[in-house]
């Protein structure tokens, strides 16, 4: 059995930079996953990346990202499309890593075969926001693309009977309407 | 003729830490060290339960979760003054050293080597004059003629595709990389295996923590793991011998790879033992506590005069309590210098300024003075006191470096770059050898019968105030907390970071990174690679990370002319 990583990567605390661990609880709450499936919060982990990856045969990542979009605009970046712009020369520990990781994992020979990044487009950053309207109305089209690339991969994910609530305890909208959140994620 | 360098890797939300600095005739004459994000993540902090704030603290920063969680829960104990369990102590000691390990091994490798080690040498390197050097330097198995060979061959068929990849965008052949070819295959090799022994001591923070990069088990008042010796599912003799196995695998990496390592690099580049001097102010806070004091030990030196230095008998001294300040005249916040307990996070944004407001960072201030935090502060600090194992790691590095460098280096000169790469190889070597210690006193009070973890929090009426520190592996640490009616009234994170990238203050005086710019050496301001050493072997981390996918890639150094 193929062993899948799902990963968010993003801040929770800066507004729509954390929709990556979001979809991550959307989908522990909602869905049933093949036993060789498993998802990971992975916050901003910069260069300790690779730590997560050499235990995969597959990776996706849902991470916020910049490719000149509408905010809530989802845009899929396979590996080849992650490394073709060379990584910049990094100051701190937290210039975004992806490029390097994948390109230091690559070198050692333990790169996962398949790695798929699904990128929104974000719009506000702001500490302590809660994700904007149009990136938590993209959350249901990143969990088709997630359900899609593990059919590609042949594993599987099903909603699951008696879905809970996700547990988003960053986040001030769903700390309030905990009981309205069960409803608004789901694909399908 | 005068150019001013600027080094500025930010897009948008993205890259925190900006240098500007002034080159005249081949040396910095001025630096300016800015962070350009906001950092007011503390107020979300505020109005919370103090019991649920180390959640959110532990993601300030992803690089840096756990420090920030274990700051945060011992401000709030500091504040009720609540003792924990030495099995809890015990605990967030492993995780605290298994992290520290994992930080400071890719900070060498994976952050910073590349600026020493020319991966464009490496395919004329021959490796079996490597691996003979290799074995002159350490007993390391894995030093062997065919590991340096196939690491070889991986950068010959990088450079034979045309597409460098991760090494596109070093600044290879510049006049200040000066290694042997088979120094650069050596570090290149140690840097690929570095990975695994990254990996395993992430397994024990882990097997500890219930999961990585952030951990589950803590507690206001201890920690969250069961301990059953017969119960599957808790911490079990079993769980105990897996995390003392990966130990055992880790620590010999650090003895035998990573300190010979640096000790072998620093000693053929000597020069920069004499470049990069910061502010001669040292702070670093007393931590892993075992039951009668502390095995890291704190401290202030002022001056860089070692025979004065003052020791911190507590995690939180009242010297120590008493002395801080955080200074905004010169960053883009309101108010003057405020101790953390009374200070603000409340925006004030100019453009940069070079005589006015020019960052996001504060100017923390020990008694109105600069402090460079970090592993050299937490070394000369030790070396300072007679610290045992500090002098123990201490003079092994500075006998190993002389001998390579042909020439006598002595304690002083390890205020400078170079001198922050070794002191973290000493602190690791040092943390390799507590993580045994630690992991035998968890065993063996265990095994006595202990198994109590957590001593639940008691919240007064009315108001206290805490601070809880650690000495992470980017420097000293602090959490100031102001709880009212059992809520959070006040919540300022005064980071690593902060202390050494801080700006200027009312007074004018430069902060470390700034003082350390001066003098440096600049050959091609069009490649300022000199300023990426030193800026590098503070291990910068600015601590309110924002990790956005950038499908740009970008040039980040701008010269211009004056």
């Amino acid at each position: 059995m193929r062993r899948v990583l799902i990963a968010g990567i993003g801040n929770v605390l800066l507004g729509d930079d954390g929709v990556g661990p979001f979809v991550i609880k959307v989908l522990e709450s909602q869905y049933d996953f093949a036993e060789s499936v498993e998802l990971a919060d992975l916050g901003t982990p910069g260069l300790d990346l690779p730590v997560y990856f050499s235990a995969a045969d597959a990776v996706i990542l849902i991470d916020s990202a910049k490719f000149g979009g509408d905010a809530g605009d989802t845009r899929m970046f396979r590996k080849d499309e992650i490394v073709c712009t060379p990584p910049r020369t990094r100051i701190d520990p937290h210039s975004p890593a992806l490029r390097e990781s994948i390109s230091l994992v690559e070198l050692t020979g333990a790169m996962p075969r398949d790695l798929l990044l699904i990128g929104v487009e974000g719009r506000g950053f702001e500490p302590g926001s809660p994700l904007s309207p149009p990136v938590r109305q993209s959350i249901p089209r990143v969990i088709d693309a997630v359900r899609r690339e593990l059919h590609r991969l042949d594993t599987w994910c099903e909603p699951k009977a008696g879905a809970g609530i996700p547990a988003v305890w960053w986040d001030p909208i769903c700390e309030q309407r905990k009981e309205r959140e069960c409803a608004c994620y789901t694909s399908d | 003729m005068t150019s001013r360098i600027k080094i500025d890797p930010i897009s948008r939300i993205e890259g925190h830490l900006r240098i500007d600095a002034e080159v005249d005739g081949g040396l910095v004459s001025k630096a300016w060290a800015s962070c350009t994000m906001w950092r007011g993540i503390e107020n979300i902090l505020i109005g919370r339960d103090p019991r649920e704030a180390w959640l959110f603290a532990q993601r300030f920063c992803g690089v840096c979760t756990t420090v920030h969680a274990l700051a945060s829960v011992r401000a709030v104990e500091d504040a009720l003054k609540l003792q924990i369990p030495p099995n809890a102590q015990y605990i967030r000691n492993l995780i605290l050293i298994l992290h520290a390990l994992h930080d400071h091994i890719v900070h060498f490798y994976h952050l910073s080597a590349l600026d020493w080690i020319d991966v464009m040498q490496i395919p004329k390197a021959d490796p079996v004059k490597t691996a003979s050097l290799a074995q002159s330097l350490s007993s390391w198995t894995r030093n062997s003629p065919q590991e340096f060979k196939s690491a070889q061959d991986k950068v010959k068929a990088l450079a034979a595709s045309g597409q460098l990849g991760i090494f596109a965008n070093g600044y290879w052949g510049h006049p200040a990389m000066h290694l042997p070819p088979e120094v650069n295959l050596l570090g290149f090799t140690h840097y690929l295996q570095a990975l695994e022994f990254q990996r395993k001591s992430n397994q024990v923070v882990a097997i500890l923590g219930g999961k990585t990069p952030h951990i589950q088990n803590l507690t206001v008042g201890g920690v969250a793991n069961a301990i059953d010796l017969d119960s599957l599912g808790t911490l079990t003799m079993d769980r105990l011998a897996m995390i003392r196995s990966l130990i055992d695998e880790v620590i010999p990496f650090v003895h035998e790879v990573y300190f010979p390592d640096v000790c072998a690099i620093a000693g053929m580049y000597p020069e920069w033992f004499d470049v990069g001097c910061g502010a001669r102010n040292y702070l670093a806070v007393p931590d892993l506590p075992n039951g009668s004091g502390f095995d890291l030990p704190g401290g202030v030196i002022f001056s860089g005069d070692l025979s004065a230095a003052r020791k911190f008998e507590t995690a939180a001294d009242p010297d120590f309590r008493r002395a801080v300040t955080e200074d905004s005249t010169r960053a883009w916040y309101k108010g003057g210098a405020l101790h953390p307990w009374k200070g603000k996070t409340q925006p004030d944004y100019t453009d940069f300024q070079d005589n006015g407001k020019y960052t996001w960072v504060k100017a923390p201030r020990y008694d109105g003075r600069p402090m460079e935090v970090g592993p050299l502060a937490n070394v000369l600090v030790g070396y300072a006191q007679g610290h045992p194992l500090t002098r123990k790691w201490t003079d092994e590095a500075i006998a190993r470096v002389s001998a390579v460098a042909k020439g006598k280096v002595t304690v002083d000169k390890l205020e400078s770059t170079m001198g922050r790469y070794a002191a973290r190889a000493i602190r690791s070597a040092m943390l390799a050898d507590l993580a045994v210690k630690h992991c035998e006193l968890l065993t063996n009070n265990i095994l006595n019968g202990d198994v109590a973890t957590h001593n639940p929090p008691q919240f007064p009426k009315g108001e206290v105030e805490g601070v809880g520190t650690h000495e992470a592996p980017r420097g000293t640490l602090s959490h100031w907390v102001v709880v009212r009616d059992g809520k959070l009234a006040n919540y300022q994170a005064v980071v690593p970071t902060t202390w050494n990238a801080s700006p200027r203050d009312s007074q004018g005086q430069v902060g470390p990174y700034e003082a350390s710019l001066l003098r440096n050496p600049v050959a091609d301001p069009e490649r300022p690679l000199e300023l990426l050493r030193t800026v590098h072997s503070f291990d910068p981390c600015m601590a309110c990370a924002c990790h956005t996918f950038d499908a740009d890639g970008r040039e980040i150094a701008q010269v211009k002319v004056l």
